[in-house]
C-alpha cells in the first residue's frame, strides 16, 4: 500500500512519471509511456438512493496530467459523482476505474477534497497535514520535504502553528489542497473547493491548480464558478444526473453556436426587459454580467443592428457595443434555458404593500465601530448608512471581518464601541418588534437539517409572527420559487447546498422585513439560481426594504448601489460601483494570447506564468481565456508585449479595458495588504 | 501500525485542546465520584419513629429509651391520639412502635407480652429494615434484661469477615469506581467517533485506505491512553479520601482496569459509529451505558436479586465483572482464586464489542 509513498522519492511532485526537468512549462504529457494515460474512466455510472436516481448513467474518461471541470446546477449529481469517484460511496451500477483499478482500492493514489472543509478545525496546519501523512503512510522525511514544498507553494508556510479554525476560508481550502497532497496523489478530485473563497484567494488556488496539472496530477473539479471552468481543459456539463455535454471549453462555446454581444449601456435593467421581450429571430439570449449585458445572436451584424434598433426605439443609450466569443457561462446558462430548467420568478405576496418607508430615511447606521476579540481587532472604526430602498454590499476577502461587522448591525455581537442605530432604534437591537422588521440570513445554513422542507418554513413563520392566514400562501411562495413542489416533505438535511440556500433565503424574507441582512447568500449557488436570488433581491430594495449583503461573486456586486471594500477589518473604499472602479490608479490591459508553433495547450497560464515572474502576482489576473494585467503607467503595454514575445506566445490583442469590480477588488485587497 | 499511531496522536492534539472534553474527562468523573461516595448510604439511618407507650412502666421506658440509643431511631414530636393518622400518614414517622397497658405486668408475670409495630410499606426495603433492626432489638432486650425462659438450643455467633466495622464506604466506593469508568472512558470514544460523523472529516478517513480496524484501534488507543489517566486518578482520589488501600494482590485488579478500559472504549467507539451526531451519541452513552452500569452491574442491587431474562443482560455489563475486581481488592483481598475470571470475560467482550463496531464500518463507506 506504500509503494507509491515510498519508492519513488526522488521527484518531489509525480514520482511514477519522472518528468524531464526542461519540459516541465512545455508539455504535460508525460514523456515515460504508461499502458494508458487514462487515469480515471468512468463507464455507465449510476447511483440510486432509494427510488431516486441521482447519477443516470454518465461516461467520461479523463487522461494524465488534464484538468477536468465538471459543471452543472445544484443537485445535478456532482457531489455523489465525487463520492464514487473518491470510493467513499458505492455505485449502484457501472464501472469507475482511476489507474486501471477500482475506485476503492485506489484511494491511496486519489486526493479527495470533499464539499464541507474536510480539515480538523482543532488541530493546527502542521497537526493536520501530520495526521493524514500518517494516515497515507507517508515517510517522514518524504514528507517533511513535501510539507516544505507545497505549503511554500500555497503561501502558508508562515502559519504551520496556527489552528486549522483560525484561517480565512480560502487558506483552508489551500490547507486542505494541502493535505490531499502530501501522499502525492496521481488523480485529484476536488468538489467546489472554491465555494466561498475570496477573488483573489480563488486565483491563487487555481494557478496552483496549474502548477499542479503541468506536473502531471489529474484534476476533477467541481464548481459553481465558470470563469474557473474556462481554465479547465476540458468540462462536462452535468444535468439531472447525466452529462449533457463534454468538451474543451473552446468546443462547447463553438457548438452553442451562437455569437455574443457585450452591450454597455447606464440602465441595465430595462435594457434587459426590452431585449428579453422583443421578438427576434435574431437575439437568443440576453443575460446580465456585471456591469454589461451578454446578447447571444445567431449572426453579430445582424444582432448589432436589431440591438441598435431597439436601443434607439426605446431611447436608450448605448455606450459600447461589441461583439465577442460566448463565455462558458453564456453556454451553460442557455443550455439550462434551453433545458427549461431555468428557475422561474414568482412575485412575492405581499401583504403590506411596496413603499412602506419614505425613501431618504436611513434604516442602518453604523458610527466608528469596533470589534476586539482578545488581543484581535476583528473591525476597525466602520462607518456604514443604509436607506430604506437601497442595496449596499460589504465586499472583503475571507477574514475581513465582513460578518463579524453584520452580526454587529444585527444585534447579535455587541460591539466593542461605536454607535448602531437599526430601523431608528438605538441601544437595544434585540427587541422583538425591532426583530420582526429584519431579515438575517447567515452564512452557515440556518435551516434544521433534520426537519422537512415545510416543516422548517412553518417555523421560521412562526418565529418571525407571519400572521397564521397569510403562512399558507408566503410558504407556497418559497417552495414554488425555490421549485420544490411536491418535495416540502423532504428532509431539508437531504437539499443540496445551493438548494438549501434558496430556502433559507425564503425563509429570512417571508415576514416582509424592512431591513434585510444576506451573508453570502449566493455561495455554491449555481449561475441560474444566483440570477433569480439577485431578481428576488431588487425586487425587495424596490419594495423599499434596505439590503445589506456580502458576496464574493463581484459581477453581481454590480447590482449594488453602493457598496464599501473592506481590508483586515477596515473600511478602505466606498461608493457606488462606478466611483469604486473609477478611483482606480493606473491602467487595467486587457490581454488575449493564442496558441503558437509550439502548441502550448494553455496559452493564458503560460503567459500569466511569464508576466508573473517580473510583475507582483496579483497584477496579472486570468479571466477566463483572457488576461487582466494591472499596471501603473499605460506606456508599460509594450513591456507587457516584448515580454510575452519573447516567451513565443502570440498576442492576438492587447489593448487598455476600463476596471470591472473584481478587476477592482484584486487591486484594492492587495495594495492595501502590501502597506504595512 | 503506523497507521494507527497517526489516528492516535491526532486523536490526542484534539483531546488536549478541547477544553470541553478535558473537563469531561476530569472533572465530572471527580463529581460523579463525590456525588455517589457520600450520598449513597444503603445502611437504613435516622429512621423517624413514634412510640405510644400505655404502660408508663419502668421496664417500658428502659425499652424505649434504648431502642433510641441504637442511633438508628429518630424520636418525633407529634401530638394526637392515633399513631397511624397523626404519625404515619402525615409523614412524620416511618415507624410507630405501641406498648400496651399490660407491658410490664405481662412479662412479670411470665406471659408474652405484645408490643405493637407499625411500619410504613410504601419503602418496602427501608420497611424490612426497619422491621429486622426492630426484630433484632427486641431480642436483644429480651437477652440483656434475662427474660428468656428457656436458653436456646441453636445459638448463631456472628463475625462480620472483610469488613467488621460493616464501614459502608468500603462496599459503596469501589462499586463507585466501577460505574466511573465504565461511563466517561466510554463517553468521549463515542464523542470522537461521532464528531468525524457529524463534520463530515469522517469522509477523508473512508478516502484514504485505513481499515476500519486500524481506525477503531487508533481512536481506542488514545482514549485508553486517556481513561488510564482517569483511572489513576479517580482511584488515587477515591482511596485518598475514603482511605481504602490494597487489602491483597493487587494485579487482578490492575489487569482487569486494563481490559475493562478496553471494553468500555470499544463500547463507546461502537455508539460513536451507530451515531450520527455528538447528541446522539452522549444519550446512547448516558443511558445504555449508564443504565447498565448502574442498575444491572451488582452496584447497588445484588446481581443475585436480578430475575431471569434481565439476568443474561448483567452476563454483558462490563461494570459488572470490574466492581468484583475492586470489592476483591479492596475490600476481600482474595486475589487470583477469587476473581480470576473476571479479566478473562472482560477481555471477551472487550474483543466483542470490537468486532461489533468492526463489522458496522468495515465497509468504510458512505451508506446510501
Amino acid at each position: 500500500m506504500s509503494q507509491s509513498a515510498t519508492t519513488h522519492s526522488q521527484n518531489p511532485i509525480h514520482s511514477q512519471n519522472p518528468i524531464h526537468p526542461s519540459s516541465r512549462s512545455g508539455s504535460k504529457i508525460s514523456l515515460i509511456p504508461h499502458p494508458s494515460n487514462d487515469v480515471l474512466h468512468v463507464h455507465d455510472l449510476h447511483k440510486h438512493y432509494g427510488r431516486v436516481a441521482a447519477v443516470r448513467g454518465i461516461d467520461f474518461t479523463v487522461q494524465r496530467g488534464e484538468i477536468f471541470g465538471l459543471i452543472g446546477p445544484d443537485g445535478a449529481g456532482k457531489t455523489t459523482t465525487f463520492h464514487i469517484l473518491g470510493g467513499v460511496l458505492e455505485a449502484t451500477a457501472g464501472e469507475v476505474q482511476v489507474l486501471g483499478q477500482p475506485a476503492r482500492d485506489a484511494r491511496l493514489k486519489i486526493g479527495y477534497l470533499t464539499q464541507q472543509f474536510s480539515l480538523y478545525l482543532d488541530l493546527s496546519l502542521d497537526e493536520n497535514l501530520r495526521y493524514v501523512a500518517g494516515l497515507r503512510e507517508v515517510d517522514a522525511q518524504i514528507f517533511q520535504e513535501r510539507r516544505r514544498k507545497y505549503l511554500q507553494l500555497m503561501s502558508l508556510d508562515r502559519f504551520s502553528d496556527r489552528l486549522a479554525g483560525q484561517l480565512s476560508g480560502g487558506m483552508k481550502q489551500k490547507l486542505a489542497l494541502c493535505c490531499a497532497l502530501v501522499s502525492q496523489p496521481e488523480l485529484l478530485l476536488l468538489d467546489e473547493p472554491t465555494t466561498g473563497v475570496d477573488p483573489v484567494s480563488r486565483r491563487e488556488f487555481w494557478d496552483v491548480l496549474a502548477a499542479l496539472a503541468s506536473e502531471g496530477v489529474t484534476v476533477v473539479v467541481a464548481t459553481p464558478y465558470l470563469d474557473e471552468a474556462e481554465r479547465c481543459d476540458r468540462v462536462a456539463l452535468m444535468y439531472d444526473g447525466q452529462i449533457q455535454e463534454i468538451g474543451t471549453p473552446a468546443e462547447l462555446k463553438r457548438n452553442l453556436g451562437l455569437h455574443r454581444l457585450e452591450v454597455h449601456t447606464s440602465d441595465l435593467a430595462s435594457a434587459e426587459r426590452i431585449l428579453t421581450s422583443a421578438p427576434s429571430a435574431h437575439l437568443i439570449d440576453t443575460q446580465t454580467f456585471g456591469d454589461r449585458l451578454d446578447v447571444l445572436v445567431s449572426d453579430p451584424q445582424a444582432g448589432k443592428t436589431q440591438v441598435k434598433q431597439l436601443f434607439a426605439q426605446h431611447n436608450l443609450d448605448l455606450s459600447a457595443l461589441e461583439s465577442a466569443e460566448p463565455t462558458l457561462e453564456n453556454v451553460f446558462v442557455t443550455r439550462l434555458r434551453q433545458q427549461g430548467s431555468a428557475p422561474e420568478f414568482f412575485e412575492f405576496p405581499r401583504a403590506r404593500g411596496g413603499q412602506r418607508r419614505a425613501n431618504d430615511q436611513i434604516a442602518i447606521y453604523a458610527n466608528k465601530l469596533d470589534r476586539r476579540f482578545g488581543d484581535f481587532q476583528a473591525v476597525k472604526n466602520v462607518n456604514i448608512e443604509i436607506r430604506y430602498g437601497e442595496i449596499f454590499g460589504l465586499l472583503g476577502a475571507n477574514g475581513a471581518g465582513k460578518t463579524t461587522t453584520i452580526k454587529m448591525l444585527c444585534g447579535l455581537l455587541p460591539a466593542s464601541a461605536g454607535d448602531i442605530s437599526l430601523g431608528g432604534e438605538r441601544g437595544n437591537l434585540r427587541t422583538s418588534e425591532l426583530r420582526r422588521r429584519i431579515g438575517y440570513m447567515s452564512q452557515k445554513f440556518t435551516l434544521y437539517d433534520d426537519l422537512t422542507i415545510l416543516q422548517n418554513l412553518e417555523f421560521y413563520s412562526g418565529v418571525y409572527g407571519v400572521p397564521r392566514k397569510l403562512r399558507r400562501e408566503k410558504i407556497d411562495w418559497v417552495i414554488a420559487t425555490c421549485g420544490l413542489e411536491g418535495q416540502e416533505n423532504m428532509l431539508t438535511g437531504q437539499l443540496p447546498g445551493g438548494w438549501k440556500q434558496r430556502v433559507a433565503f425564503g425563509a429570512s424574507v417571508m415576514h416582509e422585513p424592512d431591513i434585510l441582512f444576506l451573508d453570502e447568500p449566493t455561495s455554491g449557488v449555481d449561475p441560474l439560481a444566483r440570477r433569480q436570488f439577485w431578481r428576488l433581491i431588487n425586487d425587495f430594495a424596490r419594495n423599499g426594504t434596505a439590503i445589506l449583503v456580502t458576496t464574493h461573486y463581484l459581477e453581481e456586486a454590480e447590482q449594488c448601489n453602493r457598496m464599501s471594500f473592506m481590508v483586515a477589518g477596515e473600511t478602505v473604499l466606498e461608493g457606488s460601483p462606478s466611483q469604486i472602479k473609477a478611483a482606480q490608479p493606473g491602467q487595467l490591459v486587457e490581454v488575449i494570447v493564442t496558441a503558437s508553433e509550439r502548441h502550448e495547450p494553455n496559452p493564458t497560464q503560460a503567459a500569466s506564468n511569464v508576466l508573473k515572474q517580473q510583475m507582483e502576482s496579483w497584477r496579472v489576473s486570468i479571466f477566463a481565456d483572457r488576461l487582466h494585467v494591472a499596471i501603473e503607467d499605460p506606456a508599460e503595454i509594450d513591456a507587457v508585449r516584448s515580454r510575452l514575445q519573447a516567451a513565443h506566445l502570440t498576442i492576438s490583442s492587447i489593448r487598455p479595458i476600463p476596471y470591472s469590480l473584481e478587476d477592482a477588488f484584486i487591486s484594492v485587497v492587495q495594495r492595501a495588504q502590501v502597506k504595512p | 501500525m503506523k497507521r494507527i499511531l497517526a489516528q492516535c496522536s491526532k486523536e490526542l492534539a484534539q483531546f488536549r485542546r478541547d477544553r470541553l472534553t478535558l473537563a469531561l474527562a476530569f472533572i465530572l468523573p471527580v463529581m460523579t465520584l463525590f456525588i455517589f461516595g457520600f450520598a449513597i448510604r444503603l445502611e437504613a439511618k435516622n429512621i423517624t419513629l413514634i412510640v405510644q407507650d400505655f404502660d408508663h412502666s419502668n421496664l417500658s421506658q428502659s425499652y424505649v429509651e434504648r431502642l433510641y440509643a441504637t442511633n438508628q431511631f429518630l424520636p418525633v414530636q407529634w401530638s394526637g391520639t392515633d399513631p397511624i393518622r397523626d404519625g404515619i400518614e402525615r409523614g412524620l414517622a416511618k415507624a410507630a412502635v405501641i406498648i400496651s397497658p399490660e407491658f410490664s405486668r405481662d412479662v412479670k408475670a411470665g406471659k408474652t407480652s405484645v408490643v405493637q409495630v407499625l411500619i410504613d410499606g410504601t419503602d418496602v426495603n427501608n420497611a424490612r429494615v426497619i422491621k429486622n433492626s426492630i426484630q433484632a432489638f427486641t431480642n436483644v432486650f429480651i437477652q440483656d434484661q434475662n427474660l428468656l425462659q428457656s436458653s436456646s438450643k441453636i445459638l448463631p455467633r456472628i463475625r462480620l469477615w472483610f469488613n467488621p466495622g460493616r464501614q459502608e464506604s468500603l462496599y459503596i466506593v469501589p462499586g463507585v469506581f466501577g460505574v466511573i469508568l465504565a461511563i466517561y472512558p466510554s463517553l468521549l470514544a463515542a464523542l470522537a467517533m461521532s464528531r468525524e460523523k457529524e463534520q463530515g472529516t469522517i469522509l477523508q478517513i473512508y478516502a484514504s485506505s485505513v481499515s476500519a480496524a486500524e481506525l477503531l484501534l487508533g481512536k481506542g488507543l488514545a482514549y485508553f491512553i486517556v481513561a488510564i489517566g482517569q483511572t489513576l486518578f479517580v482511584l488515587g482520589l477515591g482511596c485518598t479520601i475514603w482511605q481504602l488501600g490494597f487489602v491483597g494482590d493487587p494485579t487482578p485488579l490492575l489487569i482487569g482496569s486494563v481490559v475493562f478500559l478496553a471494553a468500555n472504549i470499544m463500547f463507546g467507539l461502537l455508539i460513536g459509529v451507530r451515531a450520527s451526531n455528538r447528541s446522539v451519541a452522549v444519550q446512547g452513552v448516558a443511558t445504555v451505558g449508564f443504565l447498565l452500569s448502574l442498575l444491572l452491574s451488582g452496584f447497588i442491587y445484588p446481581l443475585s436479586n436480578i430475575p431471569f431474562p434481565l439476568s443474561l443482560i448483567t452476563n454483558l455489563v462490563p461494570a459488572r465483572y470490574y466492581i468484583e475486581l475492586t470489592r476483591d481488592a479492596f475490600v476481600r483481598g482474595t486475589g487470583w482464586s477469587g476473581v480470576w475470571s473476571a479479566p478473562l470475560l472482560l477481555a471477551l467482550l472487550a474483543f466483542l464489542l470490537f468486532n461489533i463496531a468492526r463489522k458496522i464500518i468495515r465497509r468504510m463507506q458512505l451508506s446510501g
